[in-house]
């Protein structure tokens, strides 16, 4: 297969799991997540030749700095709807609403909003994309060892903060992982 | 108890099996992009914001277009001889002077004329769902849009266009755009396809593309339903929300589902019934909108927008949506009673 061939069969395998990556990153500003995808794709289709077998963890790669450019330049439009809060996104509404305080997700949430955004990234390729270690590692652009010893302290620090939030016994010591990983990644 | 990385998972705002973004075909936006990654193997720029989709060379499609519109489309080739040395010098001119066809005036609401009751076009709208002859449901739309372009260095401008979708009985469809402004036939019309703010003749093909087979479940893919409270429903998940609707948000849910859908008589009459149960939305009398028809005035102001609603007195069918600012915005460029965006839908 050419590269343009290898691209369009890793857009089409891979498109739904990038949103979702995105959606989730784009907390309240689902008006932008099309435009961000959109966004990683153009990149990713300028270094097709870089795309690796395992596509999925380097489009995630992408994606992580793309979010980082999308974040820092909000752009002036958006500056307007938002200042007029006339945009669902103003209100982050624009995804079904997520948890609310009273169930486990929102608390949840809000422990894992507490940490540094290295140790969230680290905890959410794991439990969200549900990346194994080396996969982790793709994504962060460091070693297997590193991302091992990032995961090892996010998990540790996120534990010692749900127990804030939540007084009673602890809950159980980190077992491993053995849900199944996110449908069609590579 | 789960520990904290199962806790983390249960927690996931979009997981694959939710109601958005779960794996499957590609949707209508997804293949267009990839199509337009695939056909430009040089450095790949389709994504601008917004979608707007680049400047493509287009060829007329007779079939595709209905008979007033043909006319119009061949009448803009023709007029490109008589305005191509207008159009060159305004561009050559550079951004700074303002081209004739920039900024649509708001409409005015007749002096003196009558305000008819929403529930009243409700009622209408229910009557004529009645005929037997009444228009029926289409999928794909016909849309004259407008919508305010703000760049971070130039004065915003808007962008007037004229979108077709039309759907096919195998699931394709084809989508024609062309750059037009009603208000000004055969003149020069501004775009920003391609990435730069232009002038392009009138009629200008921007987009002429055909998509193949697609479907969705899901709003505003899925038929909207011809019961109120289902729709009510149907643009909540359109909007993707699932609080009720505010009036504001009602009134962008109904011109997301009128950008995929051409109504018929009995969602038209669950619309009417909808809207005329919408607060703070009062009528205020006739206009007559850029294409020209009559219609009754509805108006809303949220958060330094109104939002005005256009309907067909006759039929209780929605004819377009505009939207101005009611504060003036000078950091931004723009003025009390500014149009931020337009949209006359037809058949």
């Amino acid at each position: 297969m050419s590269n343009d061939e290898i691209f369009a069969a890793a857009y089409r395998e891979h498109y739904w799991a990038v949103t979702r990556y995105v959606a989730r990153r784009l907390d309240g500003r689902a008006g932008d997540v099309e435009e961000v995808v959109a966004e990683v794709f153009t990149v990713a289709w300028r270094r097709r030749a870089d795309l690796p077998a395992a596509a999925l963890p380097w489009l995630y790669g992408v994606a992580r700095n793309c979010l980082a450019n999308a974040v820092r330049g909000h752009g002036r439009r958006r500056r307007l709807v938002d200042r007029l809060g006339n945009d669902d996104t103003a209100h982050g509404r624009h995804i079904a609403a997520g948890p609310d305080a009273d169930t486990p997700g929102g608390w949840v949430h809000e422990a894992l909003a507490r940490l540094s955004a290295a140790d969230q990234e680290v905890l959410r390729l794991t439990a969200w994309e549900q990346l194994g270690i080396d996969e982790v590692a793709v994504v962060l652009g460091c070693g297997n060892r590193a991302a091992s010893m990032r995961l090892h302290r996010a998990r540790r620090r996120l534990r010692a903060e749900i127990d804030r939030m939540r007084p009673g016994p602890p809950i159980a010591e980190h077992s491993c992982m053995t849900a199944p990983k996110e449908h069609g990644h590579g | 108890m789960a520990d904290e990385l199962e806790l983390l998972r249960g927690a996931d705002p979009a997981p694959p099996d939710g109601p958005h973004f779960g794996d499957g075909p590609l949707d209508h936006n997804a293949e267009r992009r990839l199509e337009q990654l695939l056909r430009d193997p040089g450095n790949g720029l389709p994504a601008r914001p917004g979608g707007r989709p680049g400047l493509l060379p287009g060829r007329l499609r007779d079939l595709l277009l209905p008979g007033p519109r043909r006319l119009r489309l061949a009448w803009g080739v023709v007029a490109t001889g008589v305005v191509a040395a207008l159009t060159l010098t305004l561009v050559l001119s550079g951004p700074s002077t303002p081209p004739a066809v920039a900024a649509p005036r708001p409409l005015v609401v007749e002096t003196g004329s009558t305000p008819v009751s929403l529930r009243h076009m409700a009622e209408r709208a229910a009557a004529v769902a009645e005929t037997s002859d009444a228009p029926r449901l289409r999928k794909g739309t016909h849309v004259q849009s407008w919508s305010l372009g703000m760049s971070d260095d130039k004065p915003p401008i808007t962008l007037p266009e004229e979108r077709i979708v039309r759907w096919r009985a195998d699931d394709s469809h084809t989508e024609l755009v062309v750059a037009t402004d009603p208000r000004h036939p055969g003149r020069p019309v501004l775009s920003d396809a391609g990435g730069e703010p232009h002038l392009v003749d009138d009629g200008h093909v921007l987009l002429d593309r055909t998509y193949p087979p697609s479907w969705s479940d899901a709003p505003p893919k899925s038929p909207p339903p011809r019961d109120p409270a289902r729709l009510r429903v149907y643009l909540m998940e359109a909007q993707y929300t699932d609080t009720p609707l505010t009036t504001p948000e009602l009134l962008d849910a109904m011109a997301t589902l009128l950008d995929h859908w051409t109504l018929g008589a009995r969602e038209s009459a669950a619309l009417a019934r909808l809207l005329a149960g919408a607060e703070g939305l009062r009528p205020v009398g006739r206009v007559t909108d850029r294409l020209g028809r009559r219609g009754q005035a509805y108006v809303n102001d949220t958060g330094g927008v109104r939002r005005m609603l256009i309907m067909d007195p006759a039929t209780g069918a929605v004819l377009g949506l505009e939207s101005t600012l009611t504060a003036p915005e000078p950091a931004f460029g723009v003025e009390e009673g500014d149009v931020m965006s337009y949209s006359a839908w037809m058949r």
